[in-house]
């Protein structure tokens, strides 16, 4: 299916059964115009010819705040009985808020900053490996370099100083595997995963362009990375937007792990006591359909403690960090939060692990919230602690 | 906005942000699973004036407070996934959205029963029940939404029912703001009885307290029918095992889910039993007693290999709408003996091409889903024509002994089919004492006059509309 799609089309075809109410915005806010079927009808009235204009007004302003309010969770697209494509369905009345100029300051503010610099932060190019240096990795004969394999950092591992440990563990797992591998250093621009769930497009496809062109500069055949986000550009957006340019194999480091375990180029060295949970990251499971490879790998630690979360896999609760709702209603995404706080908490785990930086961040602020003693790590972390050496 | 501005100061005064009225949202609100085809706004004005979600008792008492003072109607709403019209205003007013209300749950198992607030969608609750190891008894066919609230208010049955009962038979205890701003919460039954299926005419449900049970696994088997008969006959039979569920598909339903699921059904009556079975000496006794209903009540068994796939789909068999591109729904319950004539003539109506589900709700009862699919979109005006024929084909149910499944808008003015004369007087009285004004979803139960030509009501309107339509 191309990007764009007959947004009005599809809004017809929704049957209002009402079983998109999982919607995590929805079930914070509870008003029916938050609701993705309210927001269905919104679309009809906003795109239908004929609408008053004094309603079209109402309507788009009233559109537009819901539109902004979702987590881009997919978990009403999950849901839905009639099929209906409410993740692209969503992306395209979020560009059409950008050209009516509806955009909050602050996304406004993330999508300048990532046109001019290439990364969200909005900081120098120059620093994109300044994480290697503050954890004593060298990676100079790693930058650039041609190699069938190409670790993509992403912005958030790369710039945020909470998310270091991210990019130290997949190194330490890659080289412990011995597998060669490459990183695009200052040549790596954002996935554009953000522009795009904005509703960024054309931003976003400079962004992916480049990334392809710097990859095939090296011969890369293959890509891995920790973010979700990333991933889900990769694996989704991409080949939506370069058609069959984009011939890279797209590996999340979990993937790439069970991978490794199974061809003996990395060996489980280390046992963790602890209780172990698992929050699936929407971007993985709903947006790519990947649960398996953690959990093999996890099956693989011996006399692991490992619970799941009461809602897992294809029914994971969103942490409320997605659709960068943190910029257009921080409130919400702790409301949305608690709901999965809860869940962790009633596992009663030592560790909760995930594949994505921005899970990560606000699992870690919910469970500082409650006051949870409760370790929340990156997946990368987890495994790098069952394969490195005991120092 | 028509909401007179004294009264809606006064909404905005009492219930503050909790009252909107922004014309996007009212427009949202105008509606339930079942759009109004234009042709309807001369008889329907759907559009409410303002929406209320009240977030605790208090919330709800201000606004029948006020609705009370200004006379302006309230309507009670949860999830809006029934089609009955239940939910949508007659003659505008302010809508109650119930789905407002805070969700806390207090599960006691030893009484075998949880606190809940009817804002939950019953996934949802049936979600955090496992967790503690318990369940819920019977779900709606709506599962994924229909809240409890909803589920009660409407009267519901569904899957589960053949064993444990209809919403009523759930209800431990049950917690309303009626009309006149009275908190009551009653136990018994004769009350709660009045409560349930009154579709917000009685107030707004606030608590239920409802009966929960073991999470016992299911084991499933299968048989198809080749004519109605023998289908009436197979489930009388199959209804005297005690099963959990008996669900029942016609063939044109089948073929549907053949095409939609990749099934390799036969083109007959399909029914799926299921019972609970805790140990495997009751599997067995259920084999043999399925078995034995089978040799005595005719039809046969269903490969095994099929039984676990369509349960599967229990909650999902809307799917199939996806295909068309327009469709009507309607609802009934039939008396399992004498639906073989019912059936037999549903089969020739509409061209062959109505399709049905039923779930068996009693002994001697099922209910019955009928469904229409289009690959066209209908025009409202063919949209109303098809819409009243569906009623009239409902309405031949009553020959047989079958009566409307919820009264809502639509089948408003058959209570007394429903729930029986003695009721429907008690119903009468507890409305004029508790809401002598009408202002709680009026319109709705009792059939109201027709706004354009109020020496009918709207029940003897759809009555003459169906007749004149062949």
């Amino acid at each position: 299916m191309s990007w764009q799609v007959d947004v009005l089309e599809f809004a017809q075809k929704c049957v209002y059964c009402g079983y998109c109410s999982v919607c995590p915005t929805y079930k914070e806010l509870k008003w029916e115009n938050y609701h993705p079927r309210g927001i269905i009808d919104q679309i009809k009235l906003y795109f239908t010819e004929g609408t008053k204009d004094d309603l079209q007004k109402d309507v788009s302003k009233s559109l537009f705040e819901a539109i902004f309010a979702c987590t881009m969770c997919k978990a009403c697209e999950n849901i839905c009985i009639v099929d209906l494509p409410l993740l692209k369905i969503w992306e395209q009345v979020r560009q059409e808020a950008f050209k009516r100029g509806r955009w909050n300051p602050q996304l406004l503010s993330l999508y300048n900053k990532a046109k001019d610099t290439h990364n969200i932060y909005g900081l120098p190019a120059e620093e994109r490996l300044s994480w290697a240096g503050m954890v004593g990795m060298n990676l100079a004969r790693r930058t650039l370099k041609k190699a069938p394999l190409a670790y993509f950092v992403g912005c958030q591992a790369s710039y945020s100083g909470k998310m270091i440990d991210i990019p130290a563990s997949v190194v330490t797992i890659l080289r412990k595997s011995k597998v060669p591998f490459t990183v695009l250093g200052n040549e790596e621009w954002c996935c554009g995963s953000p522009i795009f769930l904005a509703g960024g497009y054309s931003v976003g496809k400079t962004f992916a362009k480049h990334n392809l062109e710097q990859l095939k500069k090296l011969g890369v055949k293959r890509i891995v990375t920790a973010c979700s986000g990333c991933y889900r550009a990769f694996k989704v957006v991409y080949p939506r937007i370069l058609g069959e340019k984009w011939d890279i194999e797209v590996l999340h480091i979990t993937e790439l792990t069970k991978e490794l375990l199974e061809n003996k180029k990395l060996k489980i060295k280390n046992k963790i006591s602890e209780k172990i949970t698992f929050k699936d990251p929407c971007e993985l499971v709903r947006h790519c359909g990947l649960s398996e490879p953690l959990r093999d790998v996890i099956e693989k630690i011996p006399n692991v403690r490992f619970e799941e979360l009461p809602s897992n896999r294809d029914d994971a609760l969103c942490c409320g960090g997605g659709g960068l709702l943190k910029l257009n209603n921080a409130e919400l995404v702790k409301e949305v939060n608690d709901r999965l706080m809860t869940e962790i908490e009633f596992t009663e785990a030592d560790i909760v692990t995930n594949g994505c930086p921005t899970c990560l961040d606000t699992i870690q602020y919910g469970a500082k919230q409650r006051g949870l003693e409760i370790e929340v790590i990156d997946v990368s972390e987890l495994i790098k602690r069952l394969v490195e050496d005991k120092k | 906005m028509t909401l007179r501005k004294k009264a809606r100061n006064k909404f905005v005064k009492h219930l503050g942000k909790q009252f909107r009225d922004d014309k996007t949202l009212l427009q949202v609100y105008s509606r339930d699973m079942a759009e109004l085809p234009s042709t309807t706004k001369l008889l329907i004005r759907n559009i409410p004036d303002g929406i209320i979600l009240p977030r605790n008792i208090k919330d709800i008492q201000q606004a029948y407070k006020v609705a009370n003072e200004t006379k302006v109607p309230l309507i009670p709403r949860s999830a809006g996934t029934s089609g009955f019209g239940g939910s949508i205003p007659y003659k505008k007013g302010v809508i109650l959205d119930g789905k407002g209300l805070e969700s806390d749950i207090i599960v006691e198992p030893f009484d075998q029963s949880v606190l809940v607030s009817p804002s939950m969608v019953f996934s949802e609750l049936q979600r955090y029940l496992k967790m503690q190891g318990v369940s819920l008894c019977v779900f709606p066919s709506s599962y994924y939404s229909a809240t409890l609230g909803g589920f009660i208010a409407h009267g519901g049955y569904g899957v589960g029912s053949a064993q444990y009962g209809g919403a009523i038979d759930q209800i431990l205890a049950i917690e309303v703001v009626l009309p006149n701003v009275e908190l009551v919460n009653y136990t018994e039954r004769e009350d709660i009885e009045l409560i349930v299926g009154s579709n917000g005419t009685l107030g707004l449900i606030t608590k239920v307290q409802l009966k929960i049970k073991f999470d016992i696994p299911l084991k499933h088997r299968g048989c198809t029918f080749d004519s109605p008969k023998e289908l009436e006959d197979g489930l009388k039979v199959l209804a005297s095992i005690n099963p959990y569920s008996i669900w029942i598909l016609n063939p044109k339903h089948v073929a549907e889910m053949n095409d939609a699921f990749g099934f390799t059904l036969p083109n007959r009556y399909v029914v799926l039993i299921s019972k609970e079975v805790s140990f495997e000496e009751e599997e067995s006794d259920f084999h043999a007693s399925f078995n034995q209903a089978i040799r005595d009540g005719g039809g046969q068994i269903l490969d095994k290999r099929y039984t676990d796939k369509i349960w599967d789909i229990r909650y999902k068999t809307f799917t199939m709408i996806k295909d068309y591109q327009d469709f009507l729904v309607s609802e009934l319950i039939l008396p399992i003996e004498k639906s073989g004539k019912y059936l037999q003539k549903l089969a020739s109506e509409f061209n062959g091409q109505l399709h049905f589900e039923g779930e068996v709700i009693n002994n001697s009862h099922f209910s019955l889903l009928l469904f229409l699919y289009f690959d066209e979109k209908l025009t409202p005006l063919k949209k109303t024509i098809i819409n009243l024929k569906l009623y009239k084909t409902v309405m031949k149910g009553k020959k047989v002994g079958g009566f409307p499944y919820s009264t809502g808008l639509w089948f408003s003015g058959y209570y007394s089919k429903i729930f029986g004369k003695e009721q429907y007087k008690r119903y009468k009285e507890l409305k004029k004492k508790v809401d002598p004004k009408n202002i709680s979803n009026p319109g709705k139960v009792i059939s109201p006059r027709v706004r354009i030509f109020p020496l009918i009501t709207f029940k003897f309107a759809l009555k003459i509309a169906s007749w004149l339509i062949r």
